[in-house]
């Protein structure tokens, strides 16, 4: 797909979200769509690790929390301004991510699965255990400023303003990592993953690369982190706990993770079937788990991989399948 | 002062071989990280405790294994077999949805509130440990998971059964080829290993309580030591789930700020320096 058109999708999607915003009547459905959104920008996140590195990240709610934590912290010593702030906490997010990578991303397959959950419950317990200005396990609020880039708070957090918002940041997040994977970056990380020892041979440094995605995946879903904490004025160590990453996780693989689009399908599913379930939300869990079992049995490329089964006619598949997300 | 804590160290570290045990024998054979693991426990602690309510506490002791030994070997048959030839995340994300439906399941029947399995009569006194008044139950504990330990060291040595295990561990198709019937060890193989962590429920039962979200913590830790051990390693997981305990119980002595981060700190170090992990050749 010629980038031109990607954008003509884009403007599209920003369309609908407009549409979505103002037809849409009951303002506790809309806080819903909102959450969705934000969650779908964090699979975006374990999505982009997963399919442009083959790894699979059981402690990403570790950058999710730590962004809403780093928020917190900052406007409560009132270090930066709140707009700065943002920047300042992205930026820690990414370098973080980039060091931490540097180290973990030489440990293969399911180890690294388990680096991961280790670091993430180390945050986790920290968080829990901490005493005074991160509140230990009852979490702490986040002060935002009376008015934000210019806009007042009261009109930021009305429930339609907020998922435009949200829906914007997902579809210019979005953008930046289609724009990022088609550069020249991208096809060194896709040599890596298919074959590291043959893309060592051809001169390209293999850890550095991998690394870059690593904390690329890290910054959105600190995008999501930071969208939350405005979401919701507060933090606390359950947005750290492993089954956040394992939720994301499923989210991704739900939604198909070979295309990039999946993991958003995967969220928004996610939370529209919670919603329906309404009143079997108390075993929502097993249903969902029931749900993720058929999925992977049925559908092994997600939800993106059904679509695209549907959409494409049957002579064109192979073709279509070695050029998905692209 | 430390001697207690090194003693319940010794206690964690049992109940974790037995864990940790049965995660590394389903992981040799079938190449699955099994997230279910955890929940197996959970439902072994509470098929356990009913059973006890009835009978008693040694009654519990055959029975909640056996029934997770049979719910394992149909996991086998019904799920791993189905599955063998897609990717281990895909394996590995459907024994993660299957915890998620047996945690709801345990709330649905035991409901939210915690239980408790009394220790039994028999075990119902305390020894003195070098100055220390500590529960003969908890001895036994030690007893059990040494017993676990050295049991399947013997049976995957010397046994006819265990040398098929360990030829299938190594290579499924070539030692099917041979005349193994690799589908029934494979069965075999996760039942017993869905009964170790039936047993490691029902052990832990009258020390630590029963909660719908009991599995998480052992089963992290498990995960770590199978990890720091070598994927699949039986005598590695042995000898880091006894490191692992002690190092918590001499943690909480002398850092008890940060006792509880020194297994991820602990796996973190070895996994740069051995990414196989200490036993392993696998990845």
């Amino acid at each position: 797909m010629r980038f031109s058109r990607i954008l003509m999708l884009a403007l599209l999607a920003l369309v609908a979200g407009v549409a979505i915003a103002f037809l849409t009547p009951s303002s506790s459905l809309l806080g819903l769509f909102a959450q969705a959104v934000i969650y779908a920008i964090f699979a975006l996140g374990v999505g982009v690790l997963l399919r442009q590195n083959g790894l699979t990240s059981f402690g990403h709610a570790l950058f999710f929390g730590a962004a809403g934590y780093a928020m917190g912290v900052i406007l409560t010593l009132d270090w930066f301004s709140a707009e700065i702030a943002i920047f300042v906490v992205l930026l820690g997010i990414g370098v973080l991510a980039f060091l931490i990578g540097l180290v973990i991303v030489r440990v293969p397959g399911i180890a690294f699965g388990m680096l991961t959950l280790a670091i993430g419950q180390m945050a986790y317990l920290l968080a829990t255990r901490s005493r005074g200005l991160t509140g230990g396990a009852d979490g702490m609020s986040i002060p935002w400023p009376s008015t934000l880039f210019g806009v007042k708070q009261s009109v930021l957090l009305k429930p339609d303003v907020l998922f435009l918002i949200v829906w914007t940041v997902l579809i210019v997040v979005t953008l930046a990592v289609v724009w990022l994977l088609r550069t020249r970056f991208g096809s060194i990380t896709e040599a890596v993953r298919d074959n590291e020892e043959r893309a060592r041979f051809i001169g390209i440094t293999t850890t550095v690369p991998r690394a870059l995605v690593y904390a690329m995946s890290a910054v959105v879903t600190g995008v999501a982190g930071v969208m939350s904490s405005l979401n919701t004025g507060f933090i606390s160590p359950e947005s750290l706990h492993w089954s956040v990453s394992g939720i994301a996780l499923v989210m991704v693989v739900v939604g198909g993770f070979k295309s990039v689009i999946g993991p958003i399908l995967g969220a928004i599913v996610y939370f529209l079937f919670k919603e329906l379930l309404g009143d079997f939300a108390t075993y929502w869990m097993a249903i969902f788990g029931a749900a993720l079992i058929a999925v992977i049995v049925f559908s092994p490329d997600g939800i993106a991989g059904a679509l695209e089964r549907l959409m494409k006619p049957r002579h064109t598949r192979a073709n279509a399948t070695s050029k998905s997300g692209h | 002062m430390l001697t207690i804590n090194l003693f319940n160290g010794l206690v964690y570290g049992s109940l974790l071989i037995i864990m940790s045990s049965g995660l590394a024998l389903i992981y040799g054979l079938r190449r699955v990280v099994n997230f279910a693991h955890g929940a197996l426990y959970m439902l072994g602690a509470y098929i356990g405790f009913t059973v006890a309510m009835q009978s008693n506490f040694w009654v519990a002791l055959v029975v909640a294994p056996t029934a997770m030994a049979i719910f394992g070997a149909l996991l086998d048959r019904y799920g791993f077999r189905l599955l063998q030839d897609r990717e281990p995340l895909s394996v590995m994300l459907v024994t993660f949805g299957l915890l998620l439906i047996l945690q709801d399941l345990v709330v649905f029947i035991w409901g939210k509130a915690n239980h408790s399995l009394f220790t039994p009569e028999l075990l119902n006194f305390t020894v003195d440990l070098m100055g220390n008044q500590v529960p003969a139950y908890r001895i036994g504990v030690i007893v059990v998971g040494l017993t676990v330990a050295l049991g399947l060291t013997l049976w995957l040595r010397f046994s006819r059964i265990g040398l098929f295990v360990r030829a299938a561990s190594t290579d499924p198709v070539t030692t099917s080829m041979q005349g193994v019937n690799t589908d029934a060890i494979s069965a075999g193989v996760v039942g017993l290993g869905s009964a170790l962590a039936g047993l490691a429920g029902v052990v832990a039962g009258p020390f630590l309580s029963l909660t719908p979200h009991m599995s998480s913590d052992v089963l992290i830790d498990s995960f770590v030591v199978v990890v720091i051990g070598g994927l699949g390693s039986l005598a590695g997981a042995f000898i880091a789930a006894l490191l692992l305990g002690m190092m918590q119980a001499i943690g909480a002595v002398y850092m008890p700020q940060v006792s509880v981060l020194l297994p991820f700190i602990f796996m973190i170090a070895i996994l740069i320096w051995k990414p196989s992990g200490l036993a392993g050749s696998r990845t």
